[in-house]
């Protein structure tokens, strides 16, 4: 388990790219906390799959796609008025 | 006669059709509940009780000049509060959509509406639906109302709250990972998660897609079946929808093979797992074969669940960045990436936490060692369902492994919070139907039993659940609160 020590530099790192500010609070605990859950989901290392085992899920199938046509929307407000030269016309900006 | 308040679904209908009462009276009945125990109980971030009595109100005209009403004329529905409602407020309960005004309805409440059904207001949950007691949620817990010291399960608790408190007629919820089934466990009302495809998902605000299924929770098995048809179909909106049969209610479910997943029960708490083989007896009583399974990859479900949904909870979440919908929090001063981290520290706790890991699982040199392994361990459990449903009608197990606990009891230790999934996770994964049945009690703490079929096989399951119930026909409502 050692190897997956999340440090304080690995947490910043995450939120970095996850775009999320912590608090200190947050950059104290969340270390401790999300290495026991990487070590929780790292029992999946013990699955010897490979692409065998496809990715998609079997028998799942949807229905046709529907045609790509242009409907007017449901929304009142969208079909009142409110087009100008084809485009819709927002709100003022304040 | 009932006290109107107590009605189940199907007999509001017959109620108003027959001229017993009108709309109005019932649905002032309903807020008169509200006004009585929400103050214990907790169920709802936003009430809309006038919208509720216009609604009634045209009802009770339509009613009078004999105009068509629809199947669910009368019915009052509360909302989980991550299902998109017209005009009203739909917050996650998260403070980044506290001010949210849907301009749109989710397919699911069109249908309800069109059906004569009564929105009553928006019903609390984990934030985004990530939690299985309501603690997450930012406005207050959710309090179980048949002992107000224990959490009512999540992430639905508002909706199954309120329906057990009788709050409101029936509730929709969502379910990601067992977000409808343990709220309905714990609570002692029955609870489906629909199969992946049945219900469409246009206007559910998103959490993990791949997972997460629209469905009802109410006090009977019929009530269910009543919403269930109306919330069904293919919709042009969700390219994942489906068309399905309609539901009858009936009693065929003689001769029905039933398993009970041994590994479900290995680590069950004595009371539920006593609760369980005494409703594997009654499965017997109507008829049913039951005898005993294994499912191989069991173990590996909880782990390959919190990859995926937190995978795509990252992806998801990343919408928020508070230009579009969020609450006031002055642009100056501030770059766009800064200004985009600083709006999403109010993010609660858990959500930052499942971002974080879904980051982590997605990064380059564990996509493959995580993700993808999630993946195709997902379809080998799907392909080990879809065989065992070759020889078996129904699959049962304890929705949940424990009894309703206390507040507090774990909501510092993320993993002891997620282990409280662990059967419920299954279906999720796999696309399967399940419901949750109320089954007893221990200590007067409710135990449900999670029954699963094949995909779309929601006639037999509900067939079974529809006997069991009467044979068994356990307290829906607690005495007193």
């Amino acid at each position: 388990m050692k190897n997956n020590m999340i440090s304080k530099e690995d947490l910043e790192h995450l939120a970095q790219i996850s775009r999320i500010n912590l608090t200190e609070n947050e950059l104290e605990k969340f270390p401790k906390q999300l290495d026991k859950t990487i070590e929780y989901i790292d029992i999946l290392k013990e699955l010897a799959l490979d692409d065998s085992v496809k990715l998609d899920l079997p028998e799942l199938r949807f229905e046709e796609l529907r045609k790509d046509e242009i409907n007017m929307s449901d929304d009142m407000r969208l079909s009142k008025n409110i087009t100008e030269d084809g485009f819709l016309r927002g709100p003022k900006m304040k | 006669m009932t006290n109107l308040k107590d009605l189940l679904a199907h007999e509001v209908v017959v109620g108003l059709t027959e001229g017993q009462f009108s709309a109005e009276e019932y649905v002032i009945s309903i807020l008169k509940r509200i006004e009585e125990v929400e103050s214990k109980v907790h169920s709802f971030i936003t009430l809309d009780s006038e919208g509720a009595l216009s609604s009634a109100k045209i009802l009770d005209k339509k009613l009078r000049e004999k105009e068509e009403i629809g199947q669910l004329a009368g019915v009052v529905v509360g909302i989980k509060d991550n299902i998109s409602t017209q005009g009203i407020r739909t917050t996650c309960a998260s403070r980044i959509l506290e001010k949210y005004v849907p301009t749109y309805d989710a397919t699911v409440i069109k249908n309800l509406k069109e059906n004569g059904a009564i929105i009553l207001g928006k019903l609390n949950l984990d934030e985004f639906g990530m939690g299985s007691t309501t603690e997450y949620s930012r406005y207050q817990p959710t309090h179980n109302p048949w002992n107000l010291d224990y959490v009512p399960g999540g992430s639905s608790g508002g909706s199954g709250a309120a329906v057990a408190a009788g709050e409101c007629t029936v509730a929709l919820g969502s379910d990601t990972g067992g977000s409808i089934r343990c709220p309905s466990s714990f609570c002692s009302v029955v609870g489906l998660k629909p199969t992946y495809g049945r219900v469409s998902r246009y206007g559910l605000i998103s959490y993990a897609n791949s997972l997460e299924q629209i469905g009802p929770i109410c006090r009977s098995v019929k009530d269910l079946v009543m919403m269930l048809n109306i919330i069904s179909g293919k919709d042009r909106m969700d390219s994942t929808s489906m068309s399905s049969s309609p539901i009858t209610v009936s009693n065929k479910s003689n001769n029905l093979n039933v398993a009970i997943i041994k590994e479900l029960i290995t680590d069950s708490d004595p009371e539920v797992t006593k609760s369980v083989y005494g409703a594997s007896e009654k499965f017997r009583e109507i008829g049913c074969s039951c005898e005993e399974v294994s499912i191989n990859n069991l173990n590996y479900a909880l782990p390959s669940y919190y990859t995926l949904a937190s995978a795509e909870a990252s992806s998801n979440l990343a919408r928020y960045d508070n230009l579009r919908y969020g609450f006031d929090y002055p642009i100056e001063e501030y770059k766009w990436e800064t200004y985009f981290s600083n709006v999403r520290e109010s993010f609660g706790e858990e959500v930052k936490r499942r971002i974080l890991i879904g980051s982590y699982v997605l990064s380059s040199g564990y996509y493959g060692k995580y993700y993808l392994k999630a993946r195709r361990l997902r379809s080998l459990l799907r392909l080990e369902l879809l065989t065992l449903f070759k020889k078996y009608d129904l699959l049962i197990g304890p929705t949940m492994p424990i009894l309703p606990f206390k507040f507090g009891e774990k909501i510092d230790d993320p993993i002891k919070m997620y282990l409280v999934d662990i059967n419920t996770v299954l279906a999720n994964l796999a696309g399967i139907p399940a419901i949750s049945l109320p089954i007893g009690f221990s200590n007067g703490l409710p135990i449900g039993l999670q029954i699963m079929a094949a995909p779309f096989e929601e006639q037999k399951l509900l067939d079974a659940s529809y006997e069991l119930e009467k044979v068994i026909n356990i307290q829906r409502v607690p005495n007193s609160i």
